[in-house]
């Protein structure tokens, strides 16, 4: 499993099933071989990610495709199609892997992996309501972005602010460029973080995969593949 | 779902914007204008601008020190025990007749081999050549690489050759009579058969793969040269294609369906859209998670590494259909909790398994049965400390209710 997001108001947690094509969705605190109280999964449903997010307020669930995100109703429950799908030249959508929705400011921040033949890594900013072929409101992408590839990411929606974890090229074990990047929506264009946790003997991160905030102390908690282990830092400044 | 909470007026979601008060009722919200507004505030344009860079400590880290054992071969000629480590990146090799004493903290390792120079990380199949006593060892999920590593290679050594193979490997099980290879690829649902000596860019001899195979999340692979059989473990996550089809993973007309874990059984020389020649699956065979499985051609008997029941599982090798195991070897005497690896030694009539709960390699008795004490345990670190199991951590979440990290692995 590539992505988990605890959904506070329903207490449940999602995760993508990649190998079966299915959200499934726990109730929080869940153990041991427990059922999920719902699956999404079939011809219908088509699932092609690894990761998604959900939006608890409009009830919704996104999930990143490669030239494409779906959305589906968070309380669905079987093969159930999106309800819709941004997709097509416009949207710049071609390895689109990560993603994390904002329902306050109406904002889905979109993370790209690098290909073989293209560019670098980026982040699409669309409007949380988009459907179709739309044009990103902002691509952050370029040198000074630092961007190669882009892991998990989260929004903060009081700030504004778009967290990402960017582990470098995948086939490198310690990559020498990996940090976690804190840009915010407003940004545009080839522009470097705003913040930077690097990798490093100060913060011992070595490939930073995973990103989650706790806001409530003013945490970044970031798992790290190369480390398997998952690391806490206290971040006032950025809250 | 807890429908209390669902229906509540007004609610902290602090997982996404605390200091924001989201008045709720029935699907309505608004935010606190004054917090509003001072994120507002905080933005500005950024051309020329300079990260702040935050260098410093975490203030608390979560990681096990101790290794993951997830694969283990052995040369009964040469008492030589290779385990793989997933936590540490290692290749661990004892002495099989290792057996850490009770209040040692670990048995130390004859060698070790680890480092960015070895092309190994996240590493799940290992298998030692019986005459040159080269390891063999397959990356799972970071990185596409199988190296082989001589008798001698210690440290962060390089390999002495490695295939660029499939994204995904497991399983790894050798012809050695043909000297052909044999790889499970769990994301492609598939097995590729290489040359043994197959290095760089080679393609494969022939891959057994499709809508008709029922390869379905393909772990364990083990061969009876004697009948001339493949046999191969799923955990049971299926994609669903046309009927004919090439099938394999998220092709552009398949889905993705959950069935029952399986064994699955080819012909030896098997190639392309291939049916199984029979399946052991069903609720009465208590697969959960079949991971490495080895087969043992005079007993003909399969032993499976049973990896989310804590079991061992023992077939007659011609079972079908949805039989019970004629053996099982589970319990809290065992010790084994969550075997990925297995390995028979067949000179000494023992099984070793790798028991990735408990930091340990334990021996049984290939006759093995119940709730029994191994033989002997080598231990890689202290008894009676779970490890952590955290694998290829691609996320994190957190559970503000409980407060509690979530680690997807």
């Amino acid at each position: 499993m590539h992505d988990i997001r605890y959904d506070e108001l329903h207490d449940e947690f999602l995760v993508v099933n990649p190998f079966a094509d299915a959200i499934l969705t726990f109730r929080g605190g869940t153990s041991g071989q427990e059922d999920p109280v719902r699956i999404i999964q079939g011809p219908h449903a088509k699932i092609g990610g690894n990761r998604l997010d959900v939006d608890p307020i409009h009830n919704e669930i996104f999930v990143p495709d490669n030239n494409r995100i779906r959305v589906y109703p968070r309380e669905a429950n079987g093969d159930v199609a999106p309800i819709r799908i941004i997709e097509g030249p416009d949207t710049q959508l071609t390895r689109a892997q990560s993603l994390s929705v904002d329902p306050i400011n109406n904002i889905l921040v979109v993370g790209f992996n690098k290909q073989e033949d293209e560019p670098d890594g980026a982040i699409l900013i669309f409007n949380r309501t988009d459907n179709g072929n739309v044009k990103p409101r902002a691509v952050i992408r370029g040198p000074k972005s630092g961007i190669i590839r882009i892991n998990q990411m989260a929004v903060y929606p009081p700030k504004k602010l778009i967290v990402a974890t960017m582990p470098g090229l995948v086939d490198l074990m310690e990559p020498p460029n990996a940090f976690l990047g804190i840009w915010t929506y407003d940004d545009n264009g080839d522009i470097p973080p705003k913040w930077k946790i690097p990798i490093g003997p100060k913060t011992t991160l070595k490939k930073p995969f995973g990103v989650v905030l706790n806001p409530k102390n003013k945490e970044v908690i970031i798992s790290d593949m190369r480390l398997n282990g998952v690391l806490t830092f206290s971040v006032p400044e950025i809250f | 779902m807890t429908k209390a909470r669902r229906s509540g007026k007004i609610w902290l979601l602090s997982a996404v914007s605390v200091g924001l008060v989201a008045s709720l009722a029935y699907g309505s919200w608004e935010i606190s204008g004054l917090l509003y507004a001072r994120g507002q505030a905080a933005q500005g344009r950024s051309q020329d601008r300079k990260s702040i860079v935050i260098e410093r400590s975490p203030q608390r880290v979560i990681k096990d020190q101790y290794p993951s054992f997830s694969a283990v071969a052995i040369n009964a000629e040469e008492n030589m025990l290779v385990v793989t480590d997933e936590n540490l990146f290692q290749i661990l090799e004892y002495d099989r007749r290792d057996n850490t004493p009770p209040r040692a903290r670990l048995t130390e390792p004859k060698r070790i081999i680890s480092g960015p120079n070895t092309r190994a990380e996240m590493m799940c199949g290992v298998y030692i050549d019986p005459v040159t006593k080269e390891v063999y060892v397959l990356n799972n999920d970071t990185q596409n690489w199988l190296p082989v590593f001589s008798r001698d290679a210690r440290g962060n050594a390089t390999p002495s050759r490695y295939l660029a193979a499939p994204h995904g490997t497991f399983g790894i099980a050798m012809n050695e009579g043909t000297q052909e290879m044999f790889l499970t690829v769990q994301h492609q649902n598939s097995v590729v058969v290489y040359r043994k000596k197959a290095s760089g860019e080679e393609k494969p001899l022939r891959t057994i793969a499709g809508s008709d195979t029922q390869l379905e999340d393909p772990h364990g692979i083990a061969l009876d040269t004697k009948n001339k059989l493949i046999f191969v473990s799923n955990f049971g996550n299926a994609q669903v294609s046309l009927p004919g089809s090439r099938g394999g993973r998220r092709s552009a007309d398949s889905y993705g369906k959950f069935e029952l874990p399986s064994i699955t059984v080819y012909p030896l020389d098997a190639s392309g859209n291939v049916k199984p020649l029979w399946i052991i699956e069903g609720p009465q065979t208590m697969l959960n998670w079949p991971s490495h499985i080895a087969l043992h051609e005079e007993r003909q008997e399969l032993f499976v590494a049973n990896d989310a029941d804590d079991s061992i599982l023992v077939y007659r090798a011609g079972d079908k259909g949805n039989v019970a195991p004629i053996r099982m070897i589970k319990g809290p005497n065992t010790e084994i909790k969550n075997p990925p690896g297995i390995a028979l030694d067949v000179k000494n009539g023992e099984i070793s398994v790798a028991s990735m709960g408990t930091h340990s390699i334990l021996f049984f008795s290939v006759t093995a049965n119940g709730d029994v004490k191994p033989l002997r345990i080598i231990r890689g670190g202290p008894a009676n400390q779970a490890a952590l199991n955290i694998g290829n951590p691609g996320a994190v979440g957190y559970d503000t209710k409980r407060d509690q990290i979530l680690v997807p692995n």
